[in-house]
C-alpha cells in the first residue's frame, strides 16, 4: 500500500512539476521518493518511472496536439543524425528517466547512510 | 594508582601490535573501512552530479539537456510554435487595432490605421517567423557570434569589428533627425520585435535554436536594423579585388596583367546606358604599374586572411537580373517589369514577403527580416526591383609609417595619429577578448603585418537607405522615385522602374567614388594624393528613362560604354562578364522587333531562360576547329551532341555537360601553363570571369594571341588549344560518366542546394539536379550551386497583374509547413499572385490575427 502511494504521488508530482515548466522536477521528486521509501528495490524503479512518465506524458501530449514528426526530424537533423527522428525522442525519454532514477537513488542511498550512522551517533 | 594487570597486559599487547610511526597516519585510525552503504551513497552522488551537470550545462557537443529537450519549454515547442491559427493578440505600443492576414502559403498582409502601427506590426510579424535569423544577422554584423558559438567565430567577429558595420550603424542612427519618418519607423519596428520577444519568452515559443544554443535574444534596437542593412551592403560591395590584382600584377608582370585584366571589358557587352555622356571633371586614370615586392607581400597576407573568412563576408561577383518593357512594346499596353535578384539561397530565405498598408504607406513585395521596409516590390502606381551595380566601392591604402613616429601615419604632408576604438568580444567557453581597431583617415586598418593597410569602403559611409525606401514606397512616378534615390549611397544598385502610365527607367543609384590619381584597382599609397575625392554627380551616374527602344535591362554588367568619362571599376571581377545581360538584351530585342509585343508570360520565360550566350558564340568555333579532325567514336558522339544543341543548360541535355567541361578545359589549357611558369599564387578559378572574357575575345577575333603560346607549350593557336581541350573533356567525362555520351546529361553533373542558414546540413534542400549555369539568366553558378534567383517578380501594369515567388518559406521553423513550402513551385518556374490585403483576407485558408493595443 505504501509503495503504491509513493508511486502515485511521485508520478503526479513529477508530472505537475514538468507541466509547470520545472523540467528538473523528476529529480526532486525522485529524491523524495528515495527518502520516503526505504527499500531501494522499490524506490529506484518508482523514481525512474516518475521521470519517464512525466517527460513522456508531456511529449505524448504535445504529439497528440501538434504532431511531433517534423519537430523530431528537425531535431535529429540539428543533432547531426540525419532523418533518424527516433533519436531525439529516445534522448528526451532517457533524460527524464535518468533525472527520476538518479534522484531516487541519491535519496535512497542518503537515507540508508543516515540510518547506518544513526546508532553510532546515539552510542 | 594501581592498574588492573589484565588491562595493563591488553594495553601492552596493543602497543606491540601497533604499526611503527605516528598513530595519526595509521590506516585503520584514519579511514574506517567504508561500508556498502557509503559506497552506494558515493556512487549515487556521482551519478546524480553527472546527470544534473549534463542536464543543466550540457556535455561535449550536447547542449544543456534539461532546458533543451524537455517537452514543455524545450526545443520540442517548435511543433507548437509552427501552428498558426486565428487569434487576437495584445501588443504593447500599438495605437489602434491592426489586422494581419496570412495567406495559405504564409504571405503576410498587414493593415494598420497609423504608420507607426504598421511598422510596429511589421516588427512583430518578422520576429514571429524569423527571430533567430534576425539575431544571427545582427550578431554577424556586430561581431558577437563568438558569444553564442564560441571561439570558432572569433576571426569573423574580429574582422567585422575592424571593418566597422557597428560604428557605421551607430553613426547613421545618430544622424537621423528626431522627426525623420525612417527614425520613427525603425523605433516602432523595434518595439514590435521586442513585443514578440517578450511574448515568445513567456509562452516558451522562442525558436528552438535559441534553446539549443542556450541563450535568450537581447532586446532589438534600431541600430540592429541598420546592422542588418550593413550585412547586405558588405555581402554585395566589400571586395578584395585590388589585393588579387596586386598579386597577379606581381607574378604575371604589368604587361600581361594589364592585358588580361583590363579596366574596360575586352568582349562585346550590352550596356544599358549608351550615352551620350557629359564630360568628366577628373583626370583620366593611369595605366597598370609594376607592384613592388612589399606591396605584393602585404596584399597576399591580407588576401589570405580574407579568403579564410566564411563565405558571404566578401563580395565575390554578382548575379541578378532586372528589366522593363515600355507600355508601347507590351501586349497589355501597360509597362512590364521583371526582377530576380540572385543571392545566396538559404533556408530560411533572406526574404520575407508581405503587404504593408497604412494611411501613408502602401507597398507589396519582399523585405529583409530585421528591417522595417519593403526592398523590392510595388505600390499602387510604380514597381521596382534591383541588381547590384558592381562598381568599385572598396579601395585599399598602404599607410606610410616610421618607427620614429609610433602609432602615426603620414598623410597630406604631416604625421597623423591613428584613432583607436576598443571592443570586448565575449567568447562562449573562454575569456573575453579585447580588440583595438586603428582607424586612419581612409578607414579602418585591416592588417599591420608587413605593410599596414587600411580600407576605404563606401559601406562605411552613412547611407540613409531606410528613408530612401520609405520614399520609394510612397512615390507615384519617376520623379519621386529618382529623387528618393539621390540619398541612396551604398550598396550601389541598378534600380529598375515601371509605372502604371507605361513609363520605364533604370538608374544605378549610389556612390561612384572618384579617385583622381593612381591605379584604384590596386592598393594605393595612403599619403593623400590618391584619396577618394568625391563621387560622380548624381545626374551623371548611369541612368535611362523611357529609351526609344522601349526596353531596359541590367544583369550586373558594366552599365556604360567605353565613352563614359569616369573610372567606375575594372572588368576584372568588379563587373559581370555580360553574358546574362547579352542574352536578356537579345531576347527582349528579338521579341520586340518588327512590332512584336511582349507579355508577362514572356518575362517569366526569360527569368527561367537557360540559354548560355557564351556557348552560342564559342561552340560554332569549336565545331569548325574539329572539322576534318580524326576523332574517336566517343569524341564523335560528343561533337554530334554539340552540333544539334540549342545552347540551353537543361538538366536533360548531354551537350550542356560537354560544353561546360570543354570551357573549363579550354581555360585550363590556355592559362594554367602561365600560372605554373610564373608561379601565380592566386587560384586561377578565382579570376575565371576575367580570363573568360579574354578567351572569348581571342577565340572570336585573335586566335594567335600570345596567351595561347605559353612557356613550355611551344607555338599554339586557339584552334590547337580548343582541340586539345575537347579531347581532355571527352576523356574526363568518359571516366566520370561512362562511354555513352548521350547519357552525360547536365543533371548528372550539376546540382543546386538551398543551405540552412545555421549551416545544419540536415535541414538543407537538395542537392537536386538543376538547370542553368553562371552565364544563363536562370543563374546557377558553381556545383552544387548555392546561389541564384532568390526572388522572382513579374509586374504587368496593363493587366494590373503582380506575380512573384521565392525559394523557401516564410518561417524559419523547420517544423513549420512554411519552412520550404515554396521551393518546388519555384523550381518548376511557377509564380503566385501578389494579392492585395483585401483579397488575402477573404482568400481560402487565410489566417487572421487581430492585433490590439
Amino acid at each position: 500500500m505504501r509503495v503504491a502511494a509513493v508511486f502515485v504521488a511521485g508520478v503526479l508530482l513529477a508530472l505537475g512539476g514538468v507541466y509547470l515548466g520545472a523540467w528538473w522536477a523528476p529529480f526532486i521528486v525522485g529524491l523524495a521518493i528515495g527518502v520516503a521509501e526505504p527499500r531501494s528495490r522499490f524506490a529506484l524503479p518508482i523514481g525512474a518511472i516518475a521521470g519517464l512518465a512525466s517527460w513522456g506524458a508531456m511529449l505524448g501530449a504535445a504529439h497528440l496536439r501538434y504532431g511531433l514528426g517534423l519537430a523530431a526530424s528537425s531535431l535529429a537533423a540539428i543533432m547531426g543524425f540525419g532523418n533518424q527522428r527516433l533519436i531525439p525522442v529516445v534522448l528526451t525519454l532517457v533524460v527524464g528517466l535518468l533525472l527520476g532514477l538518479t534522484g531516487a537513488w541519491l535519496g535512497s542511498a542518503g537515507r540508508n547512510l543516515m540510518a547506518e550512522r544513526q546508532p553510532a551517533i546515539s552510542r | 594508582m594501581t592498574v588492573d594487570p589484565a588491562v595493563e597486559a591488553r594495553i601492552r599487547k596493543e602497543q606491540a601490535e601497533a604499526p611503527r610511526g605516528p598513530a595519526f597516519i595509521t590506516r585503520r585510525n584514519r579511514w574506517p573501512r567504508p561500508s556498502g552503504r557509503s559506497v552506494n551513497a558515493a556512487l549515487a552522488l556521482l551519478a546524480s552530479a553527472a546527470v544534473l551537470y549534463a542536464a543543466f550545462f550540457g556535455a561535449g557537443p550536447l547542449p544543456a539537456l534539461g532546458p533543451a529537450f524537455n517537452p514543455v519549454t524545450g526545443a520540442w515547442t517548435m511543433a507548437g510554435a509552427a501552428q498558426v491559427h486565428n487569434e487576437t493578440l495584445h501588443l504593447a505600443g500599438l495605437q489602434q487595432p491592426v489586422q494581419v492576414s496570412l495567406e495559405s502559403d504564409g504571405t503576410a498582409h498587414i493593415v494598420a490605421q497609423t504608420d507607426h502601427d504598421l511598422f510596429l506590426a511589421t516588427g512583430y510579424v518578422h520576429a514571429r517567423f524569423r527571430l533567430f535569423q534576425m539575431d544571427l544577422l545582427r550578431r554577424q554584423g556586430e561581431g558577437r557570434l563568438s558569444e553564442v558559438v564560441g571561439k570558432a567565430a572569433i576571426d569573423r567577429d574580429r574582422f567585422e569589428l575592424q571593418l566597422g558595420l557597428l560604428r557605421t550603424a551607430q553613426l547613421e542612427w545618430s544622424q537621423i533627425a528626431a522627426d525623420d519618418p525612417s527614425r520613427l519607423a525603425a523605433l516602432a519596428y523595434s518595439q514590435g520585435v521586442n513585443d514578440r520577444i517578450t511574448e515568445a519568452e513567456s509562452t516558451h515559443q522562442l525558436d528552438a535554436m535559441f534553446t539549443l544554443l542556450g541563450y535568450q535574444p537581447q532586446p532589438w534596437t534600431p541600430i540592429d536594423s541598420l546592422i542588418v542593412k550593413g550585412d547586405m551592403t558588405q555581402t554585395l560591395n566589400f571586395t578584395d579585388t585590388p589585393l588579387v590584382i596586386a598579386q597577379l600584377d606581381k607574378s604575371l608582370g604589368a604587361d600581361l596583367a594589364s592585358e588580361w585584366f583590363p579596366v574596360l571589358p575586352p568582349n562585346s557587352q550590352s550596356p544599358y546606358d549608351p550615352g551620350p555622356y557629359a564630360p568628366a571633371a577628373t583626370a583620366p586614370i593611369e595605366a597598370m604599374r609594376q607592384v613592388t615586392d612589399a606591396e605584393a607581400a602585404a596584399a597576399a597576407d591580407l588576401y589570405s586572411r580574407l579568403t579564410a573568412l566564411p563565405a558571404g563576408l566578401v563580395a565575390t561577383g554578382g548575379a541578378s537580373n532586372n528589366w522593363a518593357v515600355a507600355g508601347f512594346k507590351s501586349a497589355s499596353g501597360g509597362a512590364l517589369l521583371a526582377g530576380d535578384p540572385h543571392l545566396h539561397m538559404t533556408l530560411p530565405a533572406i526574404w520575407f514577403q508581405l503587404t504593408m498598408d497604412s494611411p501613408g504607406y502602401h507597398a507589396s513585395g519582399v523585405s529583409i527580416p530585421g528591417t522595417p521596409i519593403i526592398l523590392i516590390g510595388h505600390n499602387q502606381h510604380i514597381a521596382w526591383s534591383l541588381t547590384d551595380a558592381q562598381n568599385q566601392q572598396t579601395f585599399f591604402y598602404e599607410e606610410k609609417e616610421d618607427k620614429a613616429h609610433p602609432n602615426q601615419y603620414y598623410w597630406n604632408g604631416a604625421w597623423q595619429t591613428y584613432k583607436t576604438v576598443g571592443y570586448d568580444i565575449p567568447v562562449l567557453g573562454g575569456p573575453t577578448e579585447h580588440l583595438t581597431v586603428k582607424v586612419s583617415v581612409h578607414g579602418p586598418v585591416i592588417t599591420e603585418r608587413g605593410q599596414t593597410t587600411s580600407v576605404w569602403w563606401a559601406g562605411n559611409l552613412p547611407s540613409q537607405d531606410l528613408g530612401v525606401l520609405l520614399r520609394i514606397g510612397q512615390a507615384s512616378g519617376w520623379q519621386g522615385f529618382r529623387d528618393a534615390l539621390r540619398d541612396w549611397h551604398s550598396p550601389t544598385h541598378n534600380f529598375v522602374y515601371a509605372d502604371d502610365k507605361g513609363n520605364i527607367g533604370l538608374i544605378s543609384a549610389g556612390y561612384f567614388p572618384l579617385v583622381t590619381k593612381g591605379q584604384p584597382w590596386l592598393p594605393m599609397p595612403g599619403t593623400g594624393e590618391y584619396d577618394v575625392t568625391g563621387t560622380i554627380p548624381f545626374d551623371q551616374i548611369p541612368q535611362v528613362y523611357n529609351p526609344p527602344s522601349g526596353i531596359i535591362w541590367s544583369a550586373n554588367q558594366r552599365q556604360v560604354t567605353s565613352d563614359y568619362p569616369y573610372y567606375i571599376g575594372s572588368a576584372s571581377n568588379f563587373f559581370d562578364p555580360g553574358y546574362r545581360a547579352n542574352e536578356i538584351h537579345l531576347v527582349l530585342s528579338e521579341d520586340a522587333a518588327n512590332g512584336g509585343k511582349l507579355s508577362a508570360a514572356d518575362m517569366m520565360g526569360l527569368q527561367a531562360d537557360t540559354r548560355d550566350f557564351l556557348a552560342s558564340e564559342i561552340v560554332p568555333v569549336l565545331l569548325q576547329a574539329l572539322a576534318g579532325q580524326t576523332l574517336t567514336a566517343t569524341e564523335s558522339a560528343a561533337r554530334d551532341l554539340l552540333q544539334g544543341w540549342d545552347y540551353r543548360m537543361d538538366t536533360n541535355s548531354a551537350a550542356a555537360s560537354v560544353w561546360s567541361s570543354f570551357w573549363q578545359s579550354y581555360l585550363s589549357g590556355t592559362f594554367d601553363p602561365w600560372w605554373k611558369s610564373r608561379a601565380v599564387k592566386i587560384d586561377r578559378t578565382e579570376v575565371n570571369d576575367a580570363l573568360g572574357q579574354d578567351l572569348e575575345t581571342w577565340t572570336l577575333s585573335d586566335t594567335r594571341n600570345r596567351a595561347f603560346s605559353s612557356p613550355g607549350t611551344g607555338q599554339r593557336t586557339a584552334v590547337d588549344v580548343m582541340r586539345s581541350a575537347f579531347s581532355t573533356t571527352v576523356t574526363g567525362l568518359t571516366r566520370r560518366l561512362g562511354s555513352d555520351a548521350s547519357t552525360w546529361t547536365w543533371g548528372r553533373v550539376h546540382t543546386r542546394v538551398l543551405e540552412n542558414l545555421a549551416q545544419i546540413s540536415g535541414l538543407n534542400y537538395g542537392p537536386r539536379a538543376a538547370p542553368g549555369d553562371a552565364n544563363t539568366p536562370l543563374a546557377a553558378a558553381g556545383n552544387p550551386s548555392t546561389s541564384g534567383p532568390s526572388w522572382r517578380m513579374v509586374v504587368d501594369w496593363g493587366a494590373r497583374s503582380f506575380n512573384a515567388i521565392y525559394p523557401g518559406g516564410q518561417s524559419e521553423n523547420p517544423a513549420s509547413a512554411w519552412y520550404a513550402n515554396r521551393v518546388n513551385a519555384w523550381w518548376n518556374g511557377l509564380y503566385a499572385p501578389m494579392l492585395t490585403a483585401e483579397q488575402a483576407s477573404s482568400a481560402n485558408g487565410a489566417v487572421r490575427w487581430g492585433l490590439q493595443p
